[in-house]
């Protein structure tokens, strides 16, 4: 009796370890996850904890090493006139960015990061770089509190414009360098922007959000207008409803019980499915 | 928008950008032999004064000190405005008789023979003045003379804007 007691506690100590085991095993797989950003509503002080490069809740990309990752924001940033020293410090100088005719791209890069030497190398030959006609090529970088204006001068293209400004960084938002923000001149809006570790990749995404705002415009432009009978028919329809006590944004315009109950009249099948009475 | 150095201010207008430089003296900076020096070069051991260049264009990187370069790329509706300075040896000389910057420029006073380069259909414009004991020349071109009526006024509003202060 006394033996089988015994082998009984042993294996209950035993299961026990292997129960304290697995705890502790599903605990780090756990906390493992949590440091990689896995989890619900992720607060600011983890999302603070996570590697610049990571990915982040939400997010299902990792971005290459010693390319900054897209800003937290949705929309894409402001834009602004560029004023600054030239490279070497030699220069004051301001650039027009927005009221002005052409469009312009503008490059943050720094000295530094060895992602950006591989721009300041194609820069050196603007006629390769394939921009779009009407389109100017504007160098930025931080101000001369953040970098030298002598290896600034070493590096900038002689034929395009350097701008040394850290208070451009903050007018584009910029997450870090390099990064690209593409701005229409006559309205001064930013019609993409986006990074990348060589000009080819950049020049294609930039090459895609333009030609999406392109394409936008043209659609908006080629609108058919609407034949005037299925106007007078739809004002019509509008008004009747209107004075039936059906206005706008009525949920009994929207229910198909409701339609299928009534008279399968002309307003109400006209009615049906619509989105908005106009 | 502002731009200021070397005792030059200015307030642009919209659509106009600006540079004010000091030519770079060969020899100078840190750049490889042979490599193209950005902006206006001098000559070896000169003493170089700053030169600005307003515009109501983009101004291309490479230009002359009277504007070569970006005269190239102008088109009708644009105007180019340089303040040249000169050597304190030149204050007090007759050439350089007239006080303070010239803030009423007139499409007479504008002819192809005044450019430094003629190019078919610009015109150029020449005044020499004194300002806080410094001489300057203000050399205006219009990239189409029949534009000048249109475009003056914007020269004249961003010449009447900028300020020259002692050295």
């Amino acid at each position: 009796m006394i033996i089988v007691v015994v082998l009984e506690g042993l294996v209950i100590a035993v299961l026990g370890l292997l129960v304290f085991g697995l705890l502790r095993s599903h605990a780090e797989i756990l906390k493992r996850l949590h440091d990689l950003g896995a989890g619900l509503d992720a607060g600011p002080t983890q999302a603070a904890q996570l590697p610049p490069d990571g990915p982040r809740p939400g997010r299902d990309f990792q971005v290459m090493p010693q390319v900054p990752s897209p800003p937290e924001r949705e929309a894409f940033g402001g834009s602004a006139d560029l004023a600054g020293i030239g490279a070497g410090g030699n220069e004051t100088l301001t650039v027009r960015v927005t009221g002005v005719e052409h469009d312009t791209i503008v490059a943050f890069l720094s000295s530094g990061c060895l992602t950006c030497q591989r721009f300041w190398d194609a820069f050196r030959k603007p006629r390769k770089l394939g921009l779009p006609a009407g389109t100017r090529l504007v160098v930025v970088t931080k101000g001369a509190d953040s970098e030298s204006p002598s290896a600034i001068a070493q590096l900038a293209p002689p034929g395009l414009p350097t701008v040394m400004s850290s208070e451009a960084f903050v007018d584009y938002d910029i997450p870090g360098s390099p990064y690209f923000v593409q701005v229409h001149g006559p309205t001064g809006r930013v019609k993409g922007e986006g990074t990348g570790p060589d000009w080819d990749q950049v020049s294609s995404l930039l090459s895609q959000a333009s030609g999406d705002a392109d394409l936008m415009a043209t659609l908006a432009g080629s609108q058919v207008a609407k034949p005037g009978a299925d106007a007078e028919r739809e004002s019509r329809i509008d008004r009747e409803l209107f004075e039936a006590g059906v206005a706008p944004g009525d949920p009994t315009l929207y229910s198909v019980e409701s339609a299928e109950d009534g008279p399968e009249d002309d307003v109400g099948s006209s009615s049906r499915g619509r989105e908005r009475p106009s | 928008m502002k731009l200021q150095a070397h005792g030059i201010e200015t307030d642009l207008p919209p659509g106009w950008e600006g540079r004010i430089a000091l030519r770079t003296v060969p020899g100078a900076g840190n750049r490889t032999l042979g490599e193209a020096e950005p902006g206006p070069t001098g000559t070896p051991g000169e003493v170089t004064n700053p030169v600005a260049h307003l515009a109501n264009f983009a101004l291309p990187e490479q230009r002359g000190d009277f504007g070569s370069g970006a005269v190239d790329v102008m088109t009708e509706a644009d105007v180019l405005v340089v303040l040249f300075e000169y050597g304190p040896e030149s204050v007090g000389k007759a050439l350089f008789k007239a006080k303070g910057i010239p803030t009423r420029l007139t499409p007479a006073m504008f002819s192809a023979s005044a450019l430094q380069r003629t190019i078919p259909g610009q015109a150029g414009s020449q005044v020499f003045f004194t300002v806080a004991n410094r001489a300057f020349c203000c050399y205006a071109v219009l990239g189409r003379q029949s534009a000048a009526n249109r475009v003056l006024p914007q020269a004249n509003a961003t010449l009447a804007a900028t300020r020259i202060s002692p050295r």
